[in-house]
């Protein structure tokens, strides 16, 4: 058994709940060690392995803006889509086409000590671009520098229960906790998690705040140059622990603003890959033979958002009437090419154990029922004809779409719609001052079900635009945030949706797929649907 | 001599100063705010206020106003709020560059095709060669740059594959390589001012066509060609090199577009961005830049009468 | 008009035209005539969209989304299934309004400044030149998505947004010829004559600054309604689902490659419109402007 397959069948995640639900019983304890011992033991022959050839030079076309490679203080997925070729986390996301996994990445095991107490052993030999080692000493000084660092970083909420460090031996790191944190497996990846990236403390010291364009990792890539609105470009780094990765010389992401501008070049063989492709190119991009698409429904919601803390939409009546008023199927086929998928509640597809397949037939969640709408609309309090403003901007998947499309369907319910159009930095202005009535929004790239209803839908959280609050919903969140089983998990994110619904602050939408391009000649992509572009394995013909 | 430079340099250094107010303010006018773009889907009340005390953002107006001025006179462009771009060199060795070189080809790519167009429109006035002149340059100019952009990307570089899709190359390290990659943008561009071209040299070379040297040149027995061509021609350089110098600001406000079509990375792309992104000091230096250019070129406009048309002087 | 003796250019060409050219010029112009034809018809087609269009311009239909041209949707459906053809016709309103109403905006913006500018002397007229100056090195389509940011979207606010990045271009002209205008005789001797002030800028003044503001005016409308589609390109012009030609060329684009008619009708419907306008203007502009009619 290699030490790849051992790392592909170890579901820490799994292994994880499993120990915790047991209360750390004896006999999983051992399993998890035991796989804890061969991955160690499999590390220590990996600097001895002939190192891959490296050739090829891919560009892919990032469309979306990339603000700054500092995996600590990004706030774009496009970003961490570069930032996770340069850096590792202590974790990674990993994805078989079936379920979600959060496996080790610069750590070579990953155990728990108790339900609050977690260890790593790191992979020895790594060394950061700059030729400093990555030891536990850095893991410590990364850590840090997310939760406590200054200026703060946006993600240091990640680690707020991160009581201690601990650097056992220069390889071994343990990390205590002040309670059992289920959300810590997403928050240690160098992905969307972000906080658990490992960053070169001496980079660190020499740029400061100018990391960010100085990134210095222990990716597959070194960074290179950043030309701003041109390319951001990487070259391999031969010493890379993985054994035979990365497989690429070169890698360019050229800044490309206009989508259909990226299309044509890549059918024209310009470029080799999009880091996304929007919807409505999507049927475009299907139809031609040289490239494949990939991508699935990933952990998102759109939905329509109203305002609960004014008129009209403080009625909770009419916030029921809107609910069940949208067809989504008209929806699916007109906002969204007919690519997603329909959304009864947050929780979406790849939180497996979360997710009901089977929730179309039961009556959880909000659904197009015009009956079930217009008898909520008598109810309301406003019987008259209600004109509202539905601020829309170019901005998100769809653009204005959804509300293009949405207008028309309220007016069977007594609702004129005035659209809107703002520019999308006057757009978020308005949103998060809550100076609307109505607007189209979605939540992305989530994988727990506590990052994907919690922070959005808590009294008072900085994400609640809607000013919606519910005692009784915040209760079994925390409740649910220190629960580790997941059945009993799943149960309480269940009832909380269940009241978010029925108080429908939000008109849930659908949950979209997140796409990726690559030209037939790039072979070996995996795709993950956290909207990653990891070109680790990735080689060109 | 020296009070005229002097008072011109004060000029200058006034409408810069009104330029910079007006731009600065008007974007702090608009609704918006760049720390709360930057923070995304990561918005909280205590990232909110570290980043904006981080950028300075938390001060008065005009104390960030002076703050910018003062760092910009001694040559502190500053970095960008987001991807922390040193601003100099961005604006000025990496865009500017790419702005200046997309101009400029389209320029001469139109005085090229405009030019002979006028002049035949001209010498051929009110016959169907004028018409079918003026429905040619009309029609290029007649369309959205962007939407030409795309359907010259559309078809002359994905279905016949004759020229890249977008790029830049810089012409001093690969000319031919920086012109093939240039040739859709310039084009696209250049519609705009063929239109123009056309036009105004065909009414002032009707216009010169009457003055009695022409007449005279006629008289003495010079082939046609060489009145239109040598006698004509070279008395509307001035119409054409004002009207050019006039439509440069125009041309900022066309390479915009087609630079963002064709992926370019200049100032025109750059502005946009940073306007919609509420980047103040990035928006300030591009404004400045532009502005500058643009007061440079047309005192160069004003410094080339005398060189283009000799009459100048009489007059 | 000939009350000092003075006959203006214009006013002689005013005679001129009242007496014979009239009727011969649009024998005399061909393309004039059809361009001519063609801007009427799309004043007519503005004025009686709703009778025209074979549909509502904003009617959704999921049964015929992305179709092409056929025998019930003439030039196809956009990605919403809104019928074009009839999106085109009542663009066409938006089209005119946006360019006559923008222009004649900014022309009045600039007649003023222009004016101003041009009598003032002294500190007055130096600042006012530096601000004329200041606005037109301002990068305009910059200055029009400040404006949009400030003001908010819609069809008024692109109105005014491009108004107002006209005003710098008009100014120049207006001020120039008000220069040449103030020096000649007839304008020194009522000064001298103590005729008021406004009396002069009234009756000699403005009349002969109008004419080639009105010239300026055809050129102007192409780029106004160029400009304002620019916005829409950029995702802050007019609020969608306007049927404004603008928005549906940037809507379109994403499918050039496929379903080409989505962006193309409405750009052939723009093109047409303003090659038109270009021909009428130049057209007007060569048969009355003195300048180039006599060759002076």
């Amino acid at each position: 058994m290699t030490k790849k397959d051992i790392l592909t069948s170890a579901d820490h995640r799994k292994i994880l709940e499993d120990r915790l639900s047991a209360q750390l019983g004896r006999r999983t304890l051992l399993k998890g060690m035991g796989a804890g011992l061969v991955a160690a033991a499999g590390a220590t022959l990996l600097p001895g392995e002939s190192l891959a050839q490296q050739k090829g030079h891919i560009r892919i076309a990032a469309i979306k803006h990339i603000d700054t490679l500092d995996p600590h203080f990004t706030f774009f997925l496009s970003a961490v889509q570069i930032i996770n070729n340069i850096h590792n986390g202590l974790l990674k996301v990993t994805y078989d086409g079936e379920a979600v996994r959060f496996e080790p990445d610069l750590a070579a095991s990953w155990d728990l000590e108790d339900a609050k107490t977690h260890l790593f052993k790191l992979h020895p030999g790594v060394k950061f671009h700059d030729g400093t080692s990555c030891d536990a000493e850095a893991v410590k000084f990364s850590l840090l520098r997310v939760k406590e660092g200054k200026p703060a970083s946006p993600h240091a909420w990640k680690l707020e229960l991160l009581e201690a460090i601990e650097i056992v031996d220069p390889l071994t790191i343990r990390l205590r906790f002040t309670k059992p944190y289920a959300f810590l497996p997403v928050a240690l990846t160098g992905s969307t998690g972000r906080a658990g990236t490992i960053v070169s403390p001496a980079a660190v010291q020499k740029y400061g705040m100018d990391y960010g364009r100085n990134p210095v990792g222990t990716g597959p890539f070194k960074f290179v140059s950043w030309k701003d609105n041109d390319s951001i470009e990487l070259e391999a780094n031969p010493d890379y622990f993985e054994k035979g990765m990365p497989k690429l010389q070169k890698a360019s992401f050229m800044l490309i603003d206009e989508p259909s501008t990226a299309v044509a070049a890549l059918v024209s063989g310009q470029i080799d890959g999009m880091t996304d492709c929007p919807m409505q190119l999507v049927n475009q991009v299907k139809k031609i033979p040289t490239v494949s698409l990939y991508g699935e429904i990933e952990g998102n919601y759109t939905y329509v958002g109203m305002n609960n803390r004014k008129a009209p939409f403080d009625d909770v009546n009419l916030r029921r009437a809107v609910a069940f008023a949208i067809d989504r199927d008209t929806l699916v086929k007109q906002a969204y090419f007919g690519l997603a998928q329909q959304a009864y509640s947050p929780i979406s597809p790849p939180m497996t154990g979360y997710y009901d397949p089977d929730i179309a037939k039961t009556d959880r969640g909000h659904r197009f029922d015009l009956a079930k709408a217009k008898e909520f609309r008598a109810k309301a309090k406003n019987q008259g004809e209600i004109k509202i403003t539905y601020i829309m901007a170019e901005r998100g998947p769809v653009g204005t779409r959804v509300a293009q499309v949405v207008a028309p369907m309220l007016a069977q319910i007594g609702i004129k719609v005035k659209l809107e159009l703002l520019e999308p930095a006057a757009w978020v202005q308005r949103m998060k001052d809550g100076n609307f009535e109505m607007l189209d929004f979605d939540w992305v790239a989530d994988l727990d079900p506590e990052e994907t209803i919690f922070p959005e839908f808590k009294t008072g959280g900085s994400w609640n635009y809607w000013g919606w609050s519910s005692p009784e919903f915040d209760r079994l969140c925390t409740e649910a945030s220190t629960t580790i089983d997941v059945p009993a998990r799943a149960e309480l994110y269940h009832k909380a949706e269940d009241i978010l619904m029925d108080d429908a602050p939000v008109a849930m939408l659908a949950h979209i797929p997140i796409y990726k391009v690559f030209s037939k000649k790039v072979q070996g992509f995996n795709y993950i649907p956290a909207d990653l572009v990891n070109l680790h394995g990735v080689s060109i013909t | 001599m020296l009070a005229q430079s002097a008072a011109k340099i004060f000029q200058t250094a006034v409408v810069l100063f009104i330029v910079s107010v007006a731009s600065f303010s008007l974007l702090k006018l608009a609704p918006g705010d760049p720390v709360m773009l930057m923070l995304g889907s990561e918005f909280s009340q205590e990232s909110y206020d570290s980043l904006q005390r981080e950028l300075g953002l938390d001060r008065p107006f005009l104390v960030q106003y002076l703050a910018w001025l003062g760092n910009f006179m001694i040559g502190d462009w500053g970095t960008s709020f987001v991807s922390r771009a040193d601003i100099f060199n961005f604006v000025v060795i990496e865009a500017l560059p790419v702005t200046l070189t997309l101009t400029f080809c389209s320029i001469v790519l139109a005085i090229v095709v405009g030019i002979p167009l006028g002049v035949i429109s001209a010498i051929r006035k009110d016959t169907i060669w004028d018409t079918v002149i003026a429905v040619f340059a009309l029609t290029g100019s007649a369309f959205p740059s962007f939407f030409l952009g795309i359907v010259l990307i559309w078809f002359l570089a994905v279905q016949f594959g004759i020229f890249p899709v977008m790029g830049f190359v810089a012409p001093w390290q690969d000319f031919w390589l920086g012109m093939y990659h240039m040739a859709l943008p310039a084009l696209t561009l250049s519609t705009y001012f063929i239109g123009m071209i056309v036009r105004v040299t065909r009414s002032s070379l009707i216009d010169v066509m009457d003055q009695p040297f022409i007449a005279a040149a006629k008289a003495r027995g010079e082939p046609r060609w060489r009145v239109v061509w040598v006698h004509g021609v070279r008395n509307i350089a001035m119409p054409v090199v004002t009207m050019i110098g006039l439509q440069l600001g125009g041309i900022l406000q066309g390479a915009v577009l087609t630079e963002t079509v064709f992926s370019l990375p200049g100032i025109g792309q750059m502005l946009t961005d940073a306007v919609l992104g509420r980047e103040y000091t990035l928006v300030q230096a591009g404004v400045m830049l532009t502005a500058t250019l643009f007061i440079v070129i047309n005192l160069l406009v004003d410094l080339s009468y005398p060189l283009l048309d000799p009459r100048l002087r009489p007059r | 008009m000939a009350i000092n003796g003075t006959t203006t250019p214009i006013a002689a060409a005013r005679l001129r035209r009242s007496g014979m050219t009239r009727k011969s010029m649009f024998l005399r112009r061909p393309f004039f005539t059809m361009a001519l034809a063609i801007t009427f018809g799309f004043a007519l087609c503005a004025i009686f969209a709703p009778q025209l269009a074979p549909f509502d311009p904003v009617a959704q239909s999921i049964e015929a989304m992305m179709a092409p041209p056929d025998s019930v949707h003439l030039l196809g459906t956009d990605s919403y299934g809104q019928d074009i053809l009839s999106r085109i016709i009542h663009g066409t309103r938006y089209a005119l309004l946006i360019g006559l109403c923008s222009v004649a905006l900014g022309a009045i913006g600039g007649l003023v400044l222009g004016v101003a500018a041009g009598l003032a002397s002294g500190k007055t007229e130096w600042i006012l030149l530096r601000v004329i100056d200041s606005i037109l090195a301002l990068p305009s389509l910059i200055l029009a998505v400040a404006f949009i940011a400030i003001l908010g979207q819609g069809v008024d606010k692109v109105i005014i947004a491009v108004a107002l990045s006209l005003i710098g271009p008009f100014a120049r002209t207006v001020r120039s010829d008000v220069l040449q205008v103030k020096v000649q005789l007839f304008v020194e001797a009522a000064g001298l004559m103590s005729i008021p002030r406004f009396t002069v800028i009234r009756r000699h003044i403005l009349p002969n600054v109008l004419f080639p503001l009105l010239v300026q005016v055809t050129i102007r409308i192409s780029e106004a309604i160029l400009v304002s589609s620019s916005l829409s390109f950029l995702g802050i012009g007019v609020t969608p689902p306007t049927p404004d030609w603008g928005l549906m060329i940037a809507e379109g684009r994403s499918f050039v490659s496929f379903a080409a008619w989505m962006s193309g009708m409405p750009g052939l419907a723009l093109a047409l419109l303003l090659i038109a306008l270009s021909i009428v203007g130049d057209a007007m502009r060569e048969e009355f402007d003195p300048k180039l009619r006599t060759g002076r």
